[in-house]
C-alpha cells in the first residue's frame, strides 16, 4: 500500500509575510502599469507605502516580540522567528528601493510631463518661489513648530510613532565646541504639499519639510545649523499582540512584556544623504540596530501621494469616477420590505449601490410595524447614515441592539465616540465579546406584519461603510426567508451573552462551527471525486493561510478535485507542486477596486452550493473572530454568484498567477483578447443602468410623486 | 388579525429559558425566539434552601433582560414557572416577591406533577406526531437535573407514571462525592441507576412489550441530532444505533466523546450519565425506537396557556390521561373496578343535575371523578383507618396533570367522605388551602358521600340512576329490582351533609321495574 502523504510538510508553504510583501508588490505593479493613468499609479504607490506602515507597526512588530520573547516556533513553512525576520528586512528594503525608483524614474518626470512639477529640495526653488515659502512658512508654519534642543539639561524628545521629523545638527554662533542634536515634528495638522507659484501652464509643489528645512535658522537663532535632514520612526508601541498569533505565543509574550522596552523604535526611515553624525545620534538614541535602518532616496512617508492625487483638476489623469447604479429590485417598490418579501435580492458593490442598505435601516427606523433592529459594526464611515438611522430608530421606540467592535484595528477611538452617540440616543450598545473581534456583517430587523413576525436578513462580506462601499467589492444579500431569519436571532441572542441555540438552520458561525463546516465541505468534494465523480472547488477570498484548510485542499487536489483560488493577498499554499497540488491554481486581481468579497463555491456532486462570509480562511477568522458563512439558496442569485467567480477566473487583464515559487506573475497577453473582470462589471452595470432609465421613458407613462413621508411614526 | 405573540419564561435549574410564540389556530404554536442563559441556581438551592446575593442579582438582571426582550417584541401574554430550584427555596414567597418588584414579572412554581405534565404537554404540542406514536406502547423518560419521570402509555392514553430521584446532576454530584476512578464511574452509576430501575419494573412492567421511547431532556437529543441517520425522521433513532454509538464512546474514552459532542469535557460524564439512564430504560421497556423531540418547558407552558385561551384546537384527550392513571392507581391497590365505576356514575348524575346550585366547572367533575374513582384506596393498607390512608396515597401519588393543589383537594374530598367534616379552621391547617378551595372540597365531599350512601351495599343494585331538582328538593330517581331500604336509610344519613352544604334535601325516590 501506498504510503499516506504528509500534506503538512513545511516546504509545501509559503511564508505568510513574505507572501504578504509579494502582494504589496503587486500593488507597486499597478504603480509601475503604464497602461494606468498617471494619478491612478501615484494613488497605487501611495497605498504601497501606507499598507507598508501598517505592516511594519502590525507584522515585524509582532516578529520582533517574538524573537525576543526567545519564542522559537516554526511558523507553516518550517521558519523560524529570526529567519523570518531577516528575510522580511531583505524583502522590505528591496520593496522601498524598487517604491522609490518607481517614484524617481518613472512618476516624477511623468508628473513634470504633465503639469505638475514638484520641487524636490529647497535649493532648487528660484527667487521668487524662496520668497514666496518663507513667507508661507513666517505666517504658517513657524507659529505651530515645537523645536527641541538635547543638551545635558535637556533629554532625548519624545518622537512621537510614524511622525515626520527634521534632525539638525547645531553649534552655537562664534563657537567651536561640538555640536549638539536638535529635531523639529513637521506638523500634522498642515498640509503637506505646498503650492508655490511655477510657470504659466503648469503647476508647483514643494512638501512641506522642505519649506521648514529652508527656514531652520529660524527656529535656532543662536546657532548654527550645521546641517538638517528628514526622519522618521515606526514603533512598537501600543499595539496589542496581533490576534493572528498562537495563544502559547501570547501567553510567552504577556511574561516578556514587562522586560520589553516601552515603544521600542523598529524601523528608521532617514533621508539617503544624511550627515553620519546626526544618523549616529538617532540611532544611539533610539537604539535601532542597522537592518532597521531605511535610506530613503526621495521624500520620506509617500502616503503624502494620496493628497497629490486628491489636488484638484488633473482629471484627465485619473480614472472616470465610477458611480454606483442603483439596484433594480428596489427601484419598483417604494418599501425595501415589500422588495425583499418579493425575493432575495443580491448586490455587488460598489457596481450596485450600497444606498439600499442605508435605506433598509432608514425604513426600518421609521416603519411602524418594525420592533426591533439588531446590527454588527466593525468599521464605520466617519459621517454614517447608518449610526443616524440606528439612533433615530431608538428614538422612535424601536428596539436597537448594535454590537460594536471596539477592537477593529486602528479604530478604536473612533468607534468609541459614535457608539456612545448610539447610546446616548437609546440603543442598547454591546462593545465586542471578550477575547473575539466580531467580524461578522449582519443586520436584523423583526417586523410585526399582519400574518405574524417577519425578519428581514442583510448577511455581507464588507463593512456597514457607506465610503468603503465605494471601493471595495463586496456582496450582500438580503433575505426573509425564516431559516436565516431563525439563525440570525440566535446570531444575536449568542452575541448579547445568551447560550448557543439547540441547532442552526443554514448558517455556520466562527469561532465555533465555521471551519469544521468547511473542512467537511472540502472532504465531500474530495470524497465525490475519489468516488469517480467531479470535484470542483472555487474560492475567492483575500486571505489564504490556515494550515488545515490548505491541507484539506491539497488532499482534495490529489484526489482529483479541481480546485480554482483567487486569493487578493496573502496565500499560504503553494500550487502546482507535484503529487500536492497539481490541481490547484491561484490567482489575485489587484485593481482599482479592492476587492474584498469572499465567495466559496462548491460542486457537490450537481447539487452545486454557493457560500459567502465575512472570513477568509485564516487561522484568526476561523478560530478568533465571529464570522458568519451563509448560503447563497436561490437559483437566480447562484447563477449571479456563478457569473462573478467566472469573469474573475477570466481576467487577463489584472489577474496575477502565483507559481510554485512563491512569485507572481501576469498572463502573457500576446495575441490574446484582454478581458478585465471589475470594467466588465462597472460596463454591466452601467449598461444595465442605462436599459433602466429606457424601459421607464419607454413606458410612456407619467408617474406621479408620492407624498413626501412626514410623521409616519404614530 | 395580528397572532397573538406569548413568552414562556423557565426558570429551571440550571437555565432560565425564555421562548417567544406566535400562536394561531392555523399554524398552531411558532417559536419565534428562544433565549437561553446558563445560571446555576440549583446547586445553592438544594443545599442551602437559599439563593445568595449574586446568583440572586444575576436572576433579577436576566429576568428583566427578558422583560425588555418581551416589550421588544410587545409580547402582552406570559408565563413565567419557577421549577424545582424554586421550589425547594425555603424562601419561595420571598424571592417571588423580589422578583416581581425587580423585574415586573409575576412567577409561580411548579409542582413537580405539573411541571411533569407541561413537559408531557410540550410533546403533545408536537401534534399528530405524538397522537400517531402513542398508538403503540410508548414510555416517556424525562429527565431533569434533580429527578426523572418514566411515564407509560398504553391504547393512546397515559396510564402510569413515576418520578425517581435519578436526576443527571443528582447522580453527577453523587459520583463527584464518591470520585472514583474513571474506569469505575460507570459501573458504579450503573449499579444505582439498575436497582432503582428494577424497582419500577417490578410496579409497572410486566415483559419488554414497549416499542417506543420518548425522551425529553438536553443531552440525548443533543446526540441524537448529531447522529441520526439521513433517512430517518428528525429526532428518531434506532436503540439499537444509539446503543451502539454509546458502546464505541465507552470504548474511546471521555476525551475522544467531548470533542466529538463539542462539549466541554467537564460536561461529557452528564452525557455518559443521560446515556446510562437511557440504556436502562431501553432495557427494561424493550423500546426499539427512540424519539427526542427536542421540546423544552417553554413548549409546554405555552401550549397549555394556548389550550386554556382556547387559541388552540385541543390534539390530546389530556382529561382521559388523568383518569387512566386514576384507574390504575385504582387497580394497584386492587380497588373494585365496577364499584368505582357505579360510585362514579352516580357522583356524576348528581353533580350534574346541580350544577344551578353548586356553580362547579368541568375541572371540578374531574376531581370529582377521581376521588370517585380512588375513594377506598385506603383499604389496601387499613381496613380500620381507611379514609387517613386514603387520604395519604392520593397525596403520594403522581397524578400526572394535577396540580398539588388539586391532589389535596381530591384527598380531602376522599378523606372526609368517611370521616366527620372538618371545618375550614381545621383544614386551613394544611398548607395552601383558601376559602375556596375550602368550599369546593365541601361540596365535592358532599357530592360524594351521597353518592356513596346509595351504593353502600357494593351490589349495584340500581339499574339507572337520574337525579332532579325540585325547588328546595333533590330526587334521585333509582331503578332497582330488590328492596333498597338500607340505601333509604344511608342516603339520607349521607344526606344530612349534602343538606349542610347546599341547602336541599336529598329525596331518595324508587321507581320499580317489574
Amino acid at each position: 500500500m501506498q504510503k499516506k502523504k504528509d500534506f503538512t510538510r513545511p516546504e509545501y508553504f509559503l511564508n505568510r509575510e513574505l507572501s504578504w510583501l509579494a502582494f504589496n508588490e503587486r500593488i507597486l505593479g499597478e504603480a509601475r502599469d503604464k497602461s494606468i493613468p498617471l494619478f491612478e499609479r501615484i494613488k497605487f504607490l501611495s497605498i504601497t507605502a501606507s499598507n507598508l506602515d501598517e505592516f511594519f507597526m502590525v507584522r515585524v512588530a509582532s516578529l520582533k516580540d517574538m524573537v525576543e520573547a526567545g519564542y522559537d516556533k516554526e511558523d507553516i513553512a518550517g521558519m523560524k522567528p529570526k529567519e523570518q525576520l531577516k528575510r522580511v528586512s531583505e524583502a522590505t528594503h528591496a520593496l522601498v528601493n524598487l517604491q522609490y525608483s518607481t517614484y524617481n524614474r518613472s512618476l516624477l518626470p511623468l508628473l513634470d510631463q504633465n503639469g505638475l512639477h514638484v520641487v524636490e529640495s529647497h535649493e532648487d526653488l528660484n527667487k521668487e518661489q524662496k520668497k514666496y515659502v518663507d513667507r508661507y512658512f513666517e505666517e504658517n508654519v513657524y507659529p505651530v513648530l515645537t523645536p527641541m534642543a538635547v543638551d545635558s539639561s535637556r533629554p532625548f524628545p519624545l518622537i512621537r510613532n510614524k511622525s515626520l521629523n527634521i534632525g539638525a545638527l547645531l553649534r552655537k554662533k562664534g563657537e567651536t565646541q561640538e555640536s549638539e542634536f536638535a529635531t523639529v515634528q513637521v506638523p500634522s495638522v498642515l498640509n503637506r504639499i505646498v503650492e508655490v507659484p511655477g510657470e504659466e501652464g503648469s503647476r508647483t509643489i514643494i512638501l512641506l519639510e522642505e519649506v521648514i528645512e529652508r527656514n531652520m535658522p529660524k527656529l535656532f537663532l543662536n546657532y548654527e545649523v550645521l546641517c538638517a535632514h528628514p526622519f522618521r520612526i515606526m514603533r512598537n508601541a501600543d499595539l496589542s499582540i496581533d490576534e493572528d498569533e498562537a495563544e502559547d505565543l501570547l501567553k510567552e509574550i504577556e511574561r516578556q512584556v514587562k522586560k520589553r522596552q516601552w515603544g521600542e523604535a523598529i524601523r528608521l526611515e532617514v533621508e539617503a544623504g544624511i550627515n553620519k553624525e546626526l544618523l549616529d545620534i538617532i540611532t544611539h538614541e533610539l537604539e535601532i540596530e542597522d537592518e532597521d535602518i531605511f535610506k530613503i532616496k526621495g521624500p520620506l512617508d509617500l502616503t503624502v501621494l494620496m493628497k497629490v492625487y486628491g489636488l484638484e483638476g488633473f482629471t484627465h489623469l485619473k480614472n472616470e469616477p465610477f458611480v454606483p447604479v442603483a439596484v433594480e429590485e428596489f427601484a419598483e417598490e417604494d418599501s425595501v420590505f415589500d422588495a425583499i418579501s418579493k425575493q432575495d435580492i443580491l448586490m455587488h458593490h460598489p457596481y450596485q449601490s450600497f444606498e439600499p442598505v442605508v435605506d433598509f435601516i432608514r425604513q426600518a427606523a421609521r416603519d411602524k410595524d418594525v420592533l426591533a433592529i439588531k446590527q454588527t459594526l466593525y468599521r464605520v464611515s466617519g459621517n454614517s447614515p447608518i449610526i443616524a438611522a440606528l439612533a433615530q430608530a431608538a428614538e422612535n421606540g424601536k428596539q436597537v441592539t448594535v454590537l460594536v467592535e471596539l477592537k477593529a484595528r486602528f479604530d478604536e477611538e473612533n468607534n468609541i465616540v459614535w457608539a456612545r452617540k448610539l447610546e446616548k440616543a437609546g440603543c442598547h450598545v454591546i462593545y465586542g465579546l471578550v477575547g473575539l473581534k466580531t467580524h461578522s456583517k449582519i443586520t436584523l430587523v423583526v417586523r410585526r406584519e399582519s400574518d405574524g413576525i417577519r425578519r428581514y436578513v442583510h448577511l455581507a462580506t464588507g463593512n456597514y461603510n457607506d465610503a468603503t462601499a465605494k471601493l471595495y467589492t463586496d456582496l450582500g444579500l438580503f433575505t426573509c426567508k425564516e431559516p436565516v431569519g431563525e439563525d440570525a436571532t440566535a446570531v444575536f441572542n449568542m452575541l448579547s451573552g445568551y447560550s448557543e441555540p439547540l441547532n442552526w438552520n443554514c448558517l455556520s458561525l466562527a469561532p465555533l462551527w465555521m471551519k469544521e463546516r468547511f473542512l467537511f465541505l472540502i472532504e465531500r468534494e474530495t470524497k465525490n471525486a475519489l468516488a469517480g465523480q467531479n470535484g470542483r472547488i472555487i474560492a475567492k477570498m483575500n486571505s489564504l493561510c490556515d494550515r488545515d484548510v490548505i491541507v484539506a485542499l491539497y488532499q482534495a487536489s490529489q484526489a482529483g478535485v479541481k480546485i480554482d483560488l483567487i486569493v487578493r493577498g496573502i496565500c499560504c499554499l503553494r500550487p502546482g507542486i507535484p503529487g500536492i497540488s497539481d490541481n490547484i491554481t491561484v490567482r489575485s486581481i489587484v485593481g482599482n477596486f479592492l476587492e474584498h468579497s469572499r465567495i466559496y463555491y462548491f460542486e457537490n456532486g450537481g447539487e452545486e452550493e454557493y457560500y459567502l462570509s465575512s472570513a477568509d480562511w485564516m487561522p484568526r477568522n476561523l478560530e478568533r473572530r465571529v464570522e458568519i458563512l451563509f448560503p447563497v439558496s436561490e437559483p437566480a442569485l447562484q447563477k449571479k454568484v456563478g457569473e462573478i467567480l467566472d469573469c474573475q477566473l477570466r481576467d487577463t487583464l489584472k489577474a496575477q498567477y502565483l507559481k510554485p515559487d512563491g512569485t507572481y506573475d501576469k498572463i502573457d497577453k500576446r495575441g490574446k483578447v484582454l478581458f478585465g473582470s471589475q470594467n466588465y462589471f462597472m460596463e454591466e452595470a452601467r449598461k444595465h443602468a442605462r436599459k433602466n432609465k429606457k424601459d421607464a421613458y419607454d413606458a410612456r407613462v407619467f408617474i406621479p410623486e408620492k407624498k413626501p413621508e412626514y410623521g409616519e411614526e404614530e | 388579525m395580528k397572532k397573538k405573540l406569548f413568552a414562556a419564561i423557565d426558570v429551571g435549574s440550571f437555565e432560565l429559558a425564555m421562548k417567544i410564540f406566535e400562536i394561531s389556530s392555523q399554524s398552531g404554536l411558532k417559536e419565534i425566539d428562544h433565549i437561553r442563559h446558563r445560571l446555576d441556581l440549583g446547586t445553592e438551592s438544594y443545599k442551602t434552601g437559599k439563593l445568595s446575593y449574586d446568583r440572586m442579582e444575576e436572576l433579577c438582571r436576566v429576568l428583566k433582560e427578558y422583560a425588555g426582550i418581551m416589550e421588544a417584541y410587545k409580547v402582552t401574554e406570559y408565563r413565567t414557572f419557577g421549577t424545582s430550584a424554586i421550589r425547594e427555596l425555603e424562601n419561595t414567597m420571598i424571592v417571588l416577591d423580589r422578583i416581581k418588584s425587580r423585574t415586573g414579572l409575576d412567577m409561580s412554581v411548579l409542582s413537580n406533577s405539573e411541571q411533569r405534565f407541561l413537559d408531557y404537554k410540550s410533546i403533545a404540542a408536537k401534534g399528530e406526531a405524538f397522537e400517531t406514536i402513542i398508538q403503540e406502547k410508548t414510555a416517556i423518560l424525562d429527565m431533569g437535573g434533580g429527578s426523572i419521570q418514566v411515564s407509560l402509555f398504553d391504547n393512546g392514553s397515559l396510564f402510569a407514571t413515576q418520578n425517581m430521584n435519578l436526576g443527571i446532576l443528582r447522580l453527577h454530584e453523587q459520583i463527584k462525592r464518591i470520585s472514583p476512578r474513571s474506569g469505575q464511574i460507570r459501573g458504579i452509576l450503573d449499579e444505582v441507576i439498575h436497582t432503582r430501575l428494577n424497582e419500577f419494573k417490578k410496579l409497572y412492567l410486566k415483559e419488554k412489550e414497549y416499542k417506543n421511547l420518548i425522551v425529553v431532556d438536553d443531552y440525548i437529543s443533543n446526540i441524537i441530532n448529531r447522529y441520526q441517520k439521513g433517512n430517518e425522521k428528525k429526532g428518531f433513532m434506532s436503540a439499537n444505533a444509539f446503543m451502539k454509538k454509546m458502546e464505541n464512546w465507552e470504548n474511546a474514552g471521555l476525551k475522544t466523546m467531548a470533542k466529538e459532542l463539542d462539549v466541554p469535557e467537564e460536561n461529557v460524564l452528564l452525557y455518559v450519565i443521560a446515556g446510562l439512564l437511557l440504556k436502562g430504560i431501553l432495557e427494561i421497556t424493550g423500546a426499539v425506537q427512540i424519539w427526542a423531540p427536542g421540546v423544552t418547558l417553554c413548549d409546554g407552558i405555552a401550549y397549555d396557556y394556548a389550550e386554556q385561551n382556547k387559541l388552540l384546537k385541543q390534539s390530546h384527550d389530556f382529561e382521559q390521561d388523568i383518569l387512566s392513571c386514576a384507574r390504575s392507581t385504582n387497580r394497584r391497590y386492587q380497588g373494585s373496578r365496577q364499584r368505582s365505576e357505579a360510585l362514579e356514575s352516580i357522583a356524576l348524575t348528581i353533580f350534574d343535575s346541580t350544577r344551578k346550585i353548586h356553580g362547579m366547572g368541568a375541572r371540578e367533575r374531574l376531581l370529582l371523578r377521581i376521588a370517585a374513582l380512588l375513594y377506598d384506596c385506603g383499604k389496601y393498607i387499613s381496613l380500620s383507618a381507611v379514609s387517613e390512608c386514603s387520604y395519604h396515597i392520593i397525596m403520594r401519588t403522581e397524578i400526572i396533570g394535577l396540580s398539588h393543589l388539586e391532589r389535596e383537594i381530591v384527598a380531602n374530598v376522599v378523606k372526609y367522605n368517611q370521616t366527620d367534616f372538618a371545618y375550614y379552621e381545621e383544614i386551613a391547617k394544611v398548607g395552601g388551602i383558601d376559602r375556596e378551595d375550602y368550599l369546593k372540597i365541601a361540596k365535592l365531599t358532599a357530592i360524594l358521600r351521597l353518592a356513596c350512601g346509595l351504593d353502600r351495599s357494593h351490589k349495584k343494585k340500581f339499574t339507572s340512576v337520574k337525579a332532579s331538582l325540585h325547588e328546595n328538593e333533590l330526587w334521585v330517581q333509582v331503578e332497582a329490582l330488590e328492596s333498597i331500604e338500607m340505601e333509604k336509610g344511608l342516603f339520607q344519613e349521607n344526606g344530612m351533609f349534602f343538606e349542610e352544604v347546599y341547602s336541599i334535601r336529598p329525596i331518595l325516590k324508587q321507581k320499580k321495574t317489574f
